[in-house]
């Protein structure tokens, strides 16, 4: 057998490339269709724009998305900068307090959100140690809960990140830097910053897209009203409201495209990253 | 030179409150399922007692029913991720940096589409199948999820040398089975556990998804969400379950990884 028929091709990628076409189409198809469907669920009748008109004309849907976006830049930013900290402070540490800094990215987020409960709600083991808390954590309209689930989960994710691009190389040259009398903020800006930012962009682009679209933490931790837009779904769909299955769909089509909107970028950030 | 005193306190310093970090939750999570009367202001439980875990293996409950079913939907949507992913990533690792990376994207694009959107989007295809409510159609709605992740970590374990290692096994005679068994299989042994943990975790954490397609089929986060806010015992029990299986995937990785 010549070596050349054993040299795997690109079709070998077709089988998995076709399931996910298949499945991510077939999602983003179905959620259309079904947002163009404001009747039965089971019979289908002529298209109809009628949930999308309901979707633009409910001002809870716009709170939603405002509420969405709002913590998702503020969990996805503050994430980003405590990442760099830790990652600075991590760099010259040893295995242990790197795999400790780990430890936090397997939990699942729906547990992460069940230990702020037993820890920040009213009359939780934060107010018992401290006397009182300065604010209501959980359940707090402007997302203070959320946003505090989501930076404690994704900051090790993105540490990880940073410290993967915070190559020796770069060390190296800090070095250099410092010895030819850059300070330590020169050398962040001119040396740190330009070595670790694409890993870190990435990284912050990927939590804002899962951010954008989850569903549990908002549901464990958030306020009931304003919702999150996955939870302002899922609400719709529990009405006994005959647009309610149809405008669920169009509002979760919303945050696709949003997260669509932040893959493109991703693509192209990594298209820049491999030159 | 040895180190200034300062820098090492500062490093204790920093060892300690990451340890605190990441052990007080799961210390938390134990109390809590194990504190029948905990009452504020008391900073440690008035009464220790096992309600959480009597709630939790009480028949009526269907909290191993849960369990069971999310076992089998993470071992079905692992398995198939597993299979599929691997020619792919046999496929990736062999291609040109500008092929790989359109197929990278390609693949990885459904991981940034929100669980409980694409879960809708598949219910209403299942529902036209009449496979809706099914574990099958759950697996297969994860496999979004688990399929991206075990492509892209396999895809690091296939090097040149490893294709040079089954050509060379393909010219001594081994047959495509014999290649895989004894060459492929042995050489990327720790990619294949990262992949299937990091796949097993995946779907074992799904919500959203498993919310749209499962209907009725309750799995263990699905189970959890209404007690996270009503009855802190049975969600931290409840918590402890579910971080079980993760806990342990790790630790069999980290014996699979140890050289």
């Amino acid at each position: 057998m010549s070596s050349a028929t054993l040299r795997p091709r690109a079709p070998g990628a077709a089988g998995a490339v076709v399931v996910l076409a298949v499945l991510f189409g077939g999602a983003l198809a179905g959620a259309g269709w079904r947002s163009l469907q404001p009747g039965s669920i089971v019979r289908d009748q002529a298209p109809s724009l009628d949930a999308w008109r309901a979707l633009l004309r409910d001002d809870a849907f716009w709170d939603a998305l405002r509420f969405t976006l709002g913590y998702t830049a503020v969990a996805t930013l503050l994430s980003a900068a405590a990442a760099l900290v830790l990652a600075g402070a991590l760099r010259r540490a040893g295995r242990r307090a790197r795999m400790l800094a780990a430890a936090p990215v397997p939990v699942p987020h729906l547990v992460a959100a069940t230990i702020a409960v037993v820890w920040l709600a009213p009359g939780g083991l934060a107010e018992r140690v401290l006397g009182s808390l300065a604010l209501d954590v959980i359940g707090d309209r402007s997302g203070v809960g959320i946003v505090l689930v989501y930076v404690y989960k994704e900051v090790p994710f993105l540490t990880l990140l940073v410290l993967a691009a915070w190559t020796p190389g770069v060390s190296e040259r800090e070095e250099a830097a410092a010895v030819l009398g850059a300070g330590h903020a020169a050398r962040l800006r001119h040396v740190v910053w330009p070595s670790v930012r694409t890993a870190l962009a990435i990284g912050s682009l990927v939590v804002a897209a899962f951010l954008l679209g989850a569903l549990e933490v908002p549901l464990v931790v958030g306020p009931t009203r304003p919702t999150a837009l996955a939870q302002y779904a899922l609400d719709a769909t529990r009405t006994a409201e005959p647009l309610g299955q149809a405008q669920a769909a169009a509002a979760l089509l919303v945050a696709a495209g949003l997260a669509t909107l932040l893959a493109l970028a991703l693509a192209k950030l990594m298209g820049r990253a491999d030159g | 030179m040895a180190e200034p005193a300062e820098r090492v306190r500062g490093r204790r310093l920093l060892v300690a409150m990451l340890a605190l970090a990441a052990l007080l939750p799961v210390l938390t999570l134990a109390v809590r399922a194990f504190a029948d009367v905990w009452r504020a202001p008391a900073l440690l439980p008035q009464e220790l007692g096992l309600r959480g875990l009597r709630y939790a293996v009480s028949a009526g409950a269907g909290v191993p029913q849960a369990a069971l079913n999310s076992i089998v939907i993470a071992l079905l949507a692992t398995s198939a991720a597993l299979v599929l992913g691997w020619p792919a990533a046999r496929a990736l690792a062999a291609a040109s940096p500008r092929v790989r990376r359109a197929l990278m994207i390609a693949i990885a694009l459904p991981l940034l589409v929100p669980q409980f959107a694409a879960g809708a989007g598949l219910a209403e295809w299942f529902i036209r199948l009449g496979i809706s409510d099914t574990l099958l159609a759950v697996a297969t709605a994860h496999l979004i999820y688990t399929l991206p992740y075990v492509v892209v970590v396999l895809a690091g374990a296939f090097s040149s040398e490893l294709l040079e290692l089954e050509e060379a096994a393909a010219t001594a005679g081994a047959g495509p089975l014999q290649r895989l068994m004894l060459v492929s299989l042995p050489a990327s042994r720790g990619a294949l556990a990262i992949a299937a943990a990091m796949a097993l975790v995946v779907s074992w954490s799904q919500y959203g998804t498993t919310l749209a397609v499962g209907g009725a089929t309750t799995t263990l986060p699905v189970m959890l969400v209404p007690f996270a806010q009503s009855d802190p015992q049975i969600a931290a029990t409840l918590s402890l379950l579910f971080l079980a299986p993760v806990l342990i995937a790790l630790g069999a990785l980290t014996r699979v990884l140890r050289p």
